[in-house]
């Protein structure tokens, strides 16, 4: 059963900071840095995030003998859940918004 | 056989457990990348719907540098790893274990709170938070080898089993969990025989050494939980009555007492326990070199976009 709650605001962060240029692949460290999460918050957010459909996620080739990089960008349902979102909701103490992770 | 003993006895077997598993690795000391050995343990955790995260950060550990930013990477991952939900069995384990040492937690603070164990003794304090700690990294641990595959019903039947052994010897009464000292031939049964039945059936069910290892530590670490319950619920009920104890004591000074054997029982009860299944784990992959080996899911393989970045 899927749970019916709204995003974190933390999750919400995340969500901005994909939003700001929706086209571009992300890194995971990269993203975790500019949203000032550690990786055992981000990564748990992003998989919350890619199941709903609201991020989607691919594999960048390795280079010589580096492991493939996963990357990550809002898919087009993340992008109007982020424009559904209120602007000032950042914390917990703002009302919730009415779009729910299911509705995405 | 004296605590320590039996302490000393554990650390002995599992280090020459560890020698005859990789004799040059165990002299040599950890070779690799702490951080990738510790993330390569936590992707391991993760279930098969989920062991695309497992690579994506071992991937992403690959391109950080600094030895401290790794680890800190690497330590967040493992935390993500454990937190994140597990599937079927392993998560009706988990929540399982998690309602056990609830349990036990809540009875611990009601005789503190009862017995004014809490009231200025920062001894009360450091046993105290020595158990919390104990029970969390008990479920910590049992929620790491839930998750492996394989382990989850074998392991909890084992420690059901081994609970309900060491309950039946004392005749599900809480006056016998209190106080009755086992006789030797009970011990036996209890501390070798059963443990020992539990890592060896386990490997003969999974067909696999390894796997029969982890279903004992499971087995151990889950039934040490149950009975730690058990036995707290029986502080709970006797309080300071019961079987007789030191006359010196006070009320307070008496259940104390008895929470902190039961924390004694269950640190090392299930060390022993675990060392034994251990134990017979490995004696019955040897005896059996040749049992079947299940098919383990490997690693994943992500499936590489042709160019990500120049699509966007």
């Amino acid at each position: 059963m899927q749970r019916n709650r709204p995003p974190s605001a933390q999750s919400i962060r995340v969500l901005r900071a994909l939003a700001a240029d929706p086209a571009r692949w992300r890194y995971g460290y990269d993203l975790a840095a500019e949203v000032q999460l550690k990786s055992g918050s981000l990564y748990p957010i992003l998989v919350r995030l890619a199941d709903p459909g609201l991020l989607e996620t691919s594999w960048e080739p390795g280079v010589i003998s580096r492991p493939p990089r996963h990357l990550y960008r809002l898919t087009s349902a993340g992008r109007e859940f982020v424009g559904a979102l209120p602007a000032a909701r950042v914390g917990r103490t703002v009302p919730h918004p009415h779009v729910r992770w299911n509705e995405a | 056989m004296p605590l320590p003993s039996v302490l000393m006895l554990c650390l002995l077997g599992i280090g020459i457990a560890m020698f005859r598993r990789s004799p040059q690795a165990f002299l040599d000391g950890p070779s690799s990348d702490v951080p990738t050995v510790l993330l390569n343990w936590a992707a391991g955790l993760l279930s098969e719907e989920r062991a695309e995260w497992g690579q994506a950060m071992l991937g992403e550990l690959d391109y950080i540098d600094g030895r401290i930013r790794r680890l800190r990477f690497a330590l967040g991952c493992v935390i993500a790893a454990l937190l994140l939900p597990p599937w079927g069995r392993a998560a009706a384990g988990v929540w399982a274990m998690i309602a056990v040492t609830a349990g036990s937690v809540g009875l611990y603070a009601s005789l503190a709170i009862r017995f004014g164990l809490a009231g200025g003794d920062w001894v009360n304090w450091a046993w105290a938070a020595i158990t919390v700690s104990s029970l969390a990294g008990f479920v910590l641990g049992s929620s790491a080898l839930l998750r492996r595959s394989g382990v989850a019903l074998p392991g909890l039947l084992g420690g059901l089993t081994f609970a309900l052994v060491s309950l039946t010897m004392t005749g599900f009464t809480f006056y016998e969990v209190t106080g009755t000292i086992m006789t030797f031939h009970e011990r036996l049964i209890q501390m070798i025989a059963v443990p020992f039945t539990v890592g060896a059936v386990g490997t003969l069910w999974r067909g696999n050494a390894a796997i029969g290892r982890r279903i004992a530590r499971l087995a151990a670490v889950s039934s040490g939980l149950v009975l730690y319950l058990y036995s707290t619920l029986a502080v709970a009920v006797l309080g300071a009555g019961g079987p007789p104890d030191d006359p010196g004591l006070t009320s307070g000074g008496i259940v104390s007492d008895r929470l902190g054997n039961n924390l004694i029982d269950l640190l090392l009860g299930t060390l022993l326990t675990a060392t034994v299944g251990w134990a017979g784990a490995a004696s019955v992959a040897r005896l059996r070199p040749g049992s079947p080996l299940p098919t383990l899911p490997g690693p994943f393989t992500p499936a590489a976009s042709p160019d990500p970045q120049q699509e966007a």
